[in-house]
């Protein structure tokens, strides 16, 4: 009772940091009610990450089979489903990314346990899990319960909790025959498609002007360049502009995007979605201007600006270029 | 080809002040405009586009509200052929798994190849639905679909990974995917498509036609419950800079020079 | 009696917003307007999804809808972009001519391209000295065997230099008393020789669309061409106002909205005096005006539509809708630049130009007071 199950999340050969995050929530949930951590890690050939989670749990459970060298939520969904029925935690966690989206839902129904998505925190209430959840797009957040029951499934999101180490654990490493007997065929996984190489490398650049929806128009990042230009930066921008083909998927910051790390990130336009916060951590200075004063991104902004960008973007450009000439 | 998609009719929110209702339990709606899930829209279209090239129905299924019937009469006159709709009052406040349960009733009786759903909703965002949904009707399933390619009884597809990478698979069918948004580009609704839809069915489905009890459905169905609604706390506060456009840009000016612009 | 628009209206106002919102950019309208370029790949779009025309039958290409349905398409694209959305509202002007008069050989000629977006049509109603007054016109059409041999001028020509073909009304007869029995409509293809168009020159608005001088010497079209009866033509053309009329409210009517909503969202984000200036009674005051008016001039509109659809045509209620639409588009576009102040005097804010394109509304297709005449001649029968 108590136990807690951390499904660590790793891609060609490495760890992924949500997979800490979670570690570190589920030892506090642990903490509560008492209660081990375990790391479960499936994979193929990848006692080297087993090595590097011992630290992080009171036990990591490994299951090796070739079948599991990439992630596919198939054999992922068997093997764990396995898991779960002989040691019967009470919690485990997924990171809500792509890996987990494709698992978490199926296993839930699977297994007859609620499944709560996406959360941003969870804790142990008397009637068993609550958590803490954003809706419309970040705009709001909920809370939620599950109904009571023996066992719950959570994707949290990345970024909600610290990755970083505090007691280091000594855990060992339990290796458990794969159960997999015959392939598994349904879904199979051909190959990882790189991106694009970029034209223009915005993970690179010193200065960012990025635009999101509310630019309104294709026609206005015309205008939005000239100023990335006056100030010898790159124009980048949210997935909805992307979506509409306006700009090509390399300029995409975000989750699903590139990681940027500017020393000046100028927001145009962007709400401010998690998965667009989650690409701009590393930026030195961030400049919003939004017309919507509750949007979230003025809580990641060091400076708010909250009118009409079309008002400020030209005023802006023209004073830089007086400035430089 | 029988394409089954299922679609939500949600409020755009996107560039929306949100107002949250006294009982702390929804935003306030009765100013918002309603539409179509976006990710919905571009899963419409992407079995639209599959029926076109290689022939086939598309039926569009939504549980909502009796205001559902318009996003239904959208998907028809994008090109769907005939809706179903589940608006027993009972089925209302249902949770992601209440609604594949009703979804799942519906369907495992059509004949279907594909399913396709959207990614998530953009007022709750579980992005649950079409993985229970697949679950419960014991087929494969593709979530964050960016590409489709039917190829007799396989379908080779893209899902989005993180940071720009994609997986590519294949996936026998009959499958669910849940489709994320840039896969196409939807189109506008048109008239001749508007007058098409005139003639179409929609279906309405009651819980009994659905075989379940009013237990199963709804909020007492639900495997998860909302208390309540909140405005996210602000951990850090930007500083608001003021004035008219002349000052915030010499403000602006000052801050970019402060913090490393080549200027 | 019943104020709600059916479902499938519902559904084609959405589908005319979605459309509108999607395509009309604000600064490809700005560089169409200085440039005064019709919008050609617009329209494009706007045909292949059937908004022009969709009052025709479905057999000449068209959605098999009344006028009602393109007074709501023509709303909404005018209520996105003026300019827009009066050079779509009008790429298909004066074919209702043909539509209800002309044969079906000129229906599958002349109709069906309107609608593949192959072709702008025209009405050439207008002359130099006779604007209002169409009861005598100076462009003659002679018989000559199998064909008519057309000279005269016409002006103020909507679609003039851009135009596929014009709907010309000529004299005929010029022995007829009176003089409006002796008048016929004719159809005349671009490339005839001897028909010239040009523009009028700069205007105060509706810069997207072509306004020209037409001349025709010996221009000979085939007796084909004719449409209708040959001395129906005057006829006809009061007809077709008593359609155009509801399309040009429509035009107000969507104009006004726009500018009120641009207005509106203005108020509630401009501060002034520490307060938003929605605030201000004075402002709230202004706003509910333009609301009550644009509601007023809708409700007339949608009437003056509907009755056109149930086959009651009623010139007194289309030149209410008109003259009332026009009147209420001049005075709430007036009113939003007032509401944005000196940014509403400038092009970036768009409110400015809702007001010169509003202000056509009250001329073309009848000035305010040819409609005041048509309404009052109606209230008052004959005085004796």
């Amino acid at each position: 009772m108590g136990d807690v199950f951390v499904l660590a999340e790793h891609l060609r050969g490495e760890l992924r940091e949500v997979t800490f995050e979670m570690l570190n929530k589920g030892l506090k949930m642990t903490e509560d009610v008492g209660g081990e951590l375990y790391a479960i890690l499936l994979g193929h050939q990848v006692s080297h990450l087993a090595e590097q989670l011992k630290g992080w749990a009171h036990k990591v459970l490994l299951v090796d089979d070739p079948q599991l060298e990439n992630f596919n939520s198939e054999p992922y969904q068997v093997v764990l489903s396995h898991l779960i029925k002989h040691r019967r935690p009470s919690l485990i966690l997924i990171g809500h990314t792509s890996f987990g989206m494709d698992l978490a839902p199926n296993l839930a129904v699977e297994l007859g346990f609620p499944l709560i998505t996406d959360c941003i925190e969870l804790r142990w209430e008397p009637a068993g899990l609550q958590a803490t959840r954003q809706i419309y797009g970040g705009k709001i957040n909920a809370q939620v319960s599950a109904r009571e029951s023996d066992g719950y499934l959570a994707t949290v999101r990345v970024g909600s909790f610290s990755a970083e180490q505090g007691v280091r654990l000594t855990g060992e490493i339990e290796t458990i025959a794969s159960p997999l007997a015959e392939e598994i065929k349904y879904k199979r996984f051909i190959q990882y498609i790189e991106a694009a190489i970029a034209e223009v490398d915005i993970t690179q650049a010193e200065i960012i002007v990025a635009v999101g929806r509310g630019i309104g128009e294709q026609e206005n990042i015309a205008m939005v360049q000239e100023l990335a230009d006056a100030l010898g930066g790159v124009v980048a921008c949210s997935r909805p502009i992307v979506d509409k083909k306006w700009l090509p998927k390399e300029r995409q910051v975000g989750t699903s995007g590139k990681t940027v790390k500017p020393k000046i990130y100028i927001a145009l336009g962007i709400s401010g979605a998690f998965q667009h916060v989650a690409g701009i951590k590393g930026a030195g200075t961030i400049i919003a201007i939004n017309k919507d004063p509750k949007a979230p991104i003025f809580s990641v902004a060091d400076y708010g600006i909250v009118d009409d960008l079309f008002k400020v973007i030209p005023v802006l450009k023209e004073k830089v270029e007086a400035l430089k000439s | 080809m029988d394409i089954i998609v299922c679609v939500k009719r949600v409020p755009e929110t996107a560039e929306v002040d949100l107002a949250i209702e006294r009982d702390e339990k929804d935003i306030v709606k009765k100013d918002l405009v309603f539409d179509i899930n976006e990710w919905d829209n571009y899963a419409m279209e992407e079995a639209v586009r599959i029926k076109e090239n290689i022939g086939g129905t598309v039926t569009a299924v939504t549980l909502g509200e009796e205001d559902s019937r318009e996003t239904l009469r959208r998907c028809l006159a994008m090109g769907a052929d005939r809706a179903m709709i589940l608006a027993d009052p009972a089925l209302q406040g249902s949770d992601a798994y209440a609604t594949a349960l009703a979804l799942h009733q519906a369907i495992k009786k059509e004949r279907y190849d594909l399913i396709l759903t959207g990614v998530q909703a953009s007022d709750d965002g579980y992005a649950q639905v079409g993985g229970i949904l697949a679950e419960m009707l014991g087929i494969p399933h593709v979530t964050m679909v960016t590409k489709v390619d039917i190829q007799g009884k396989l379908a080779k597809v893209r899902r989005e990974l993180e940071g720009g990478l994609e997986e590519e698979l294949e996936v026998e069918l009959p499958a669910l995917f849940t489709i994320q948004t840039g896969i196409n580009e939807p189109r506008y609704v048109s008239i001749m498509g508007i007058r098409k839809a005139r003639g179409k069915e929609i279906r309405e489905l009651m819980v009994k036609d659905l075989e379940l009890t009013e237990d199963e459905v709804g909020q007492k169905g639900s495997q998860i419950h909302l208390e309540k609604v909140f405005l996210p706390p602000v951990e850090k506060e930007a500083e608001i800079i003021q004035g008219d456009p002349s000052q915030i840009s010499e403000r602006l000016l000052e801050i970019i020079k402060e913090k490393g612009g080549v200027i | 009696m019943d104020f709600e628009l059916t479902e499938e209206q519902r559904d084609i106002k959405k589908a005319a917003k979605e459309f509108a919102e999607g395509e009309f950019d604000k600064e490809l309208a700005l560089e169409l307007e200085r440039e005064h370029k019709f919008p050609w790949d617009i329209w494009k779009k706007a045909c292949e999804l059937g908004f022009i025309g969709i009052h025709f039958p479905e057999e000449w290409g068209g959605g098999g809808y009344g006028i009602f349905e393109n007074a709501l398409v023509v709303e909404e694209f005018c209520r996105v972009d003026s300019g827009i959305g009066i050079a779509l509202s009008l790429a298909d002007f004066s074919s209702e001519i043909i539509l209800r008069f002309g044969t079906q050989e000129q229906k599958k000629t002349f109709l069906i391209p309107i609608t593949e977006g192959k072709a702008i049509s025209s009405g050439g109603f207008t002359e130099p000295d006779h604007g209002s007054d169409i009861t005598i016109m100076s462009t003659q059409a002679v018989r000559d065997r199998d064909e008519f041999v057309i000279n005269g001028t016409k002006t103020f020509i909507t679609n003039g230099t851009i135009a596929d073909f014009t709907i010309v009304l000529c004299q005929t007869d010029f022995d007829a008393s009176p003089p409006y029995r002796g008048q016929c409509t004719i159809i005349v293809e671009k490339g005839r020789k001897g028909f010239e168009a040009n523009e009028i020159g700069e205007k105060m608005g509706i810069k997207m669309t072509s306004t020209a001088e037409l001349s025709f010497r010996d221009v000979r079209v085939p007796v084909s061409n004719l449409v209708g009866e040959e001395k129906r033509g005057f006829y006809q053309v009061l007809e077709f106002f008593d359609e155009s009329r509801i399309e040009i409210a429509a035009q107000a009517v969507g104009i006004a909205q726009g500018a009120y909503e641009r207005a509106l969202n203005y108020a509630k984000e401009r501060t002034q005096f520490g307060k938003k200036i929605a605030q201000f009674q004075v402002i709230q005051h202004k706003l509910a005006e333009m609301a009550t008016k644009i509601e007023t001039a809708r409700l007339l509109l949608y009437k003056a539509a509907w009755n056109f659809d149930q086959g009651r045509i009623d010139p007194k209620l289309t030149s209410m809708a008109k003259f009332y639409a026009g009147r209420v588009a001049v005075e709430v576009t007036d009113e939003a630049i007032q509401i944005f102040g000196g940014y509403g005097y400038t092009t970036e804010y768009e409110v400015e130009r809702f007001y010169r394109d509003a202000r056509i509304t009250e001329i073309y297709e009848g000035t305010r007071e040819i409609q005041k005449n048509t309404i009052s001649s109606a209230i008052l029968g004959k005085l004796k």
